[in-house]
């Protein structure tokens, strides 16, 4: 079981979604990099169910995976609207509550 | 003595009689209407308030022929309480308030017919002739009074009237002081009443004058208290009556106009103290009636002597007045009710003639000086004839009124004390005497013509004094053996002297003529007759009786001067003490204030501030922080939790 190079790939998941959150300006694309921070995490759990049998650790995966198309949904429908009032999805053109 | 008995018995009876209401009802209402309306119609308020008076007479008129034969009339409503009979107010009527109605009615009438003449050029007119209807409204009300509360209102609203109607010129400053003096004066007399009264009330829950019998055997085992309550309501009756020693107000009142005079001392205010002594008589005890006697005769004789060496004609007439009613109190304290109760029914009509003669004089001269007058007898013959026949009233001439009350009293008196008659006698001389030189030095001898040319009053004036001269010459006569003494038995007096007693007809006319005799000598051709070495005493007996034995002094000095300096001692120490612990208080608070402004500004506002700034520096530092960019947040968020796993691998 190549458990170094499974972690190898959660980890550059993980890194590859922060790297998206930190640089994109699109709120589309942030949201797309969430769902890989969030793949890197579910990804995780499953490696380590694996590692020590701990069968119960999958349930987070199946729950990361519905909290993924939650978030999906409000996300986009926060978007959506976004584009329709402020005409834009850019994340940092939207400053109407900045102080 | 079969009638008698049975005539005592008969005042038992009561019949309730609700014209009664109407007496007092109808000057009050005459009062009203003219204080309303009279200001458009003078002339015709002024004999409204003669016909209610009138027709009050009626009244009494009409209800005569029950009050001799011997009822009494009621007339009672409740008040405060249903239930107890004691405090229902009530008019009654029986012989002694008949004969005061009778006496204010008629004389009230004669008085204000005369006014309409007297008073027709006065400004406020109608205003005089309302007062008028007041004062014989609430004077007919106290009289008519069967309950202590009511008498007591109405003697107030007596007092009240008086004080209005001697001040009635008020402009006049010594008018407006005389009123005032005689208001002040007068409670303190009715102070005593009201604390009399409340006496009664407290101790024998008792206030209704029909049962004033009952009062006094309820009463009877405290002698003492009964003595306090009757001396109480006696002090009344000396503020009232102008009895030493608080009469010094009657002789000012004389600022009033002339019928006002006349109302005051015949009918209406200084009769009410003897009416209430009349009244109340069953509670006075043996010491009471003591200090009544003594009262009445210090007042009879020092009035006398102060009357005599007047020089005002209507202070003659006042201190005359002063005298007169001390000798009725004189006889109130020998217990002789109906010779006192018969003196004022004749002094009420020939002393308002003797005062609307004076009025006529004045009215005529506008003189008041005796030194000016004179020989007016030419000018005015019918004035002087009636104030003639006034005198010789007052002097006590043998068939005329004053003679047979004079007599009813001198007897009382030589039942009582021999001495007592020697010096009633001799306050009999002086009456002649003082009255008489008044007769004769304004009527008789050279004229003066000070005043103008003098002419006779016109018949409005003239009429009632005929009227009343009849009444002085005749009114006697009701007690007089001639109508069988109807007077004494109408106040249920059954045992009066029948028949003249002629030693006392001897004795009273020598008084007279000794009276009159002196007055021409002394009086008017003003010879000393004192023997040389009694004259400095007579002299300094003049000057202490021409100064009115100094009572007016002594109240200065004993009453007035103290007060006025105390009320300037408490003025300082109002504006000393008091007044400088009221600003002393308020410096002390605005000092304590600056001090707090100064600690809210210095202090207050300053940590106040200090915490908003402190919060506004905070805010504009952290605000740099909140940038609202989101990859700003998660990139301190990522370095930091960096950080953190390196400082734990470590």
């Amino acid at each position: 079981m190549p458990v170094h190079a499974l972690l190898l790939l959660s980890n550059a998941l993980f890194c590859l979604g922060v790297f998206g959150m930190l640089t994109r300006r699109n709120a589309i694309g942030l949201l797309l990099a969430l769902e890989l921070i969030l793949n890197a995490a579910a990804l995780n759990f499953v490696l380590y169910s694996r590692v020590f049998g701990a069968v119960h650790a999958q349930a987070f995966a199946l729950f990361i995976i519905a909290l993924a198309a939650c978030e999906a949904v409000v996300g986009l429908a926060i978007i959506l609207s976004l584009s329709r009032s402020a005409k834009t999805i850019l994340a940092d053109d939207v400053n109407l509550l900045k102080g | 003595m079969n009638a008698q008995n049975l005539s005592a018995v008969t005042t038992t009876i009561t019949v309730p009689t609700p014209e009664l209401a109407w007496i007092p009802l109808l000057p009050l209402a005459a009062f009203i209407i003219i204080l309303l309306f009279g200001r458009r119609a003078a002339r015709l308020s002024a004999w409204l308030s003669v016909a209610a008076l009138a027709s009050s007479g009626m009244v009494v008129l009409a209800i005569a022929g029950g009050v001799f034969r011997g009822a009494r009339l009621i007339l009672s409503w409740p008040w405060l309480s249903l239930a107890d009979p004691r405090w229902s107010l009530g008019l009654s009527v029986d012989g002694l308030s008949w004969l005061m109605l009778f006496i204010v009615t008629v004389i009230g009438t004669m008085i204000q017919l005369y006014s309409i003449g007297y008073m027709h050029e006065d400004p406020r007119f109608s205003r005089f002739f309302a007062y008028l209807s007041l004062f014989c409204a609430s004077m007919l009300g106290l009289v008519l009074a069967d309950h202590f509360v009511l008498l007591y209102a109405c003697w107030e609203l007596v007092g009240l009237c008086s004080y209005l109607l001697i001040s009635f010129w008020f402009e006049k400053p010594a008018a407006a002081a005389a009123g005032r003096k005689a208001f002040l004066t007068t409670r303190v007399g009715d102070t005593g009443l009201f604390v009399g009264i409340l006496l009664l009330a407290w101790t024998a829950g008792e206030l209704r004058l029909s049962e004033l019998g009952t009062i006094r055997t309820f009463l009877a085992p405290q002698l003492g208290l009964l003595t306090a309550i009757s001396l109480l309501i006696f002090l009344g009756a000396v503020g009232k009556s102008a009895q030493v020693p608080l009469h010094v107000w009657l002789p000012d009142a004389m600022e009033g106009p002339t019928p006002v005079s006349a109302l005051i001392h015949a009918a209406t205010m200084v009769a009410a103290g003897v009416y209430l002594v009349a009244r109340t008589l069953p509670l006075f005890t043996a010491e009471s009636l003591q200090v009544v006697l003594a009262v009445g005769l210090v007042t009879h004789l020092a009035a006398g002597t102060v009357a005599l060496t007047m020089t005002d004609i209507k202070r003659v007439l006042a201190y005359s007045t002063v005298s007169q009613l001390g000798l009725m109190m004189t006889a109130l304290g020998l217990g002789a009710m109906s010779a006192a109760i018969f003196h004022l029914y004749t002094h009420a009509f020939f002393k308002a003639l003797l005062f609307l003669g004076a009025g006529s004089v004045i009215h005529a001269t506008r003189q008041q000086d005796l030194g000016q007058l004179g020989g007016l007898r030419r000018a005015m013959p019918w004035t002087a004839a009636v104030f003639f026949i006034g005198a010789l009233a007052m002097g006590g001439a043998a068939p005329l009124s004053g003679f047979w009350s004079k007599d009813a009293i001198l007897l009382a008196a030589r039942q009582a004390n021999p001495l007592l008659l020697w010096l009633l006698l001799s306050g009999a001389v002086m009456t002649t005497s003082y009255i008489f030189r008044l007769y004769f030095l304004c009527f008789e001898g050279q004229t003066h013509h000070a005043g103008g040319h003098p002419h006779e009053s016109p018949r409005i004036m003239v009429g009632p004094l005929m009227v009343l001269a009849v009444g002085a010459a005749a009114a006697g006569f009701a007690g007089s053996p001639f109508l069988q003494n109807r007077f004494f038995h109408l106040l249920g007096d059954a045992h009066a002297h029948e028949g003249i007693d002629l030693p006392m007809l001897l004795w009273s006319s020598a008084a007279l003529l000794a009276g009159v005799g002196l007055a021409w000598v002394v009086g008017v051709t003003r010879r000393n007759l004192l023997p040389e070495a009694l004259r400095p005493l007579g002299h300094t007996l003049y000057v202490w009786a021409s100064n009115k034995y100094y009572v007016d002094e002594a109240y200065d000095r004993a009453i007035i001067q103290p007060f006025l300096r105390l009320t300037g001692r408490l003025d300082r120490f109002d504006q000393t003490v008091v007044d400088g612990a009221v600003n002393g208080a308020a410096a002390a608070g605005w000092q304590v204030s600056q001090w707090k402004a100064w600690i809210d500004q210095h202090l207050v506002d300053r940590a106040v501030n200090g915490v908003a700034q402190t919060v506004r520096g905070l805010g504009a530092v952290l605000r740099g922080v909140q940038t609202g960019i989101v990859q700003q947040y998660l990139l301190v968020l990522v370095v930091s939790v960096v950080l953190l796993s390196v400082a734990i691998h470590r």
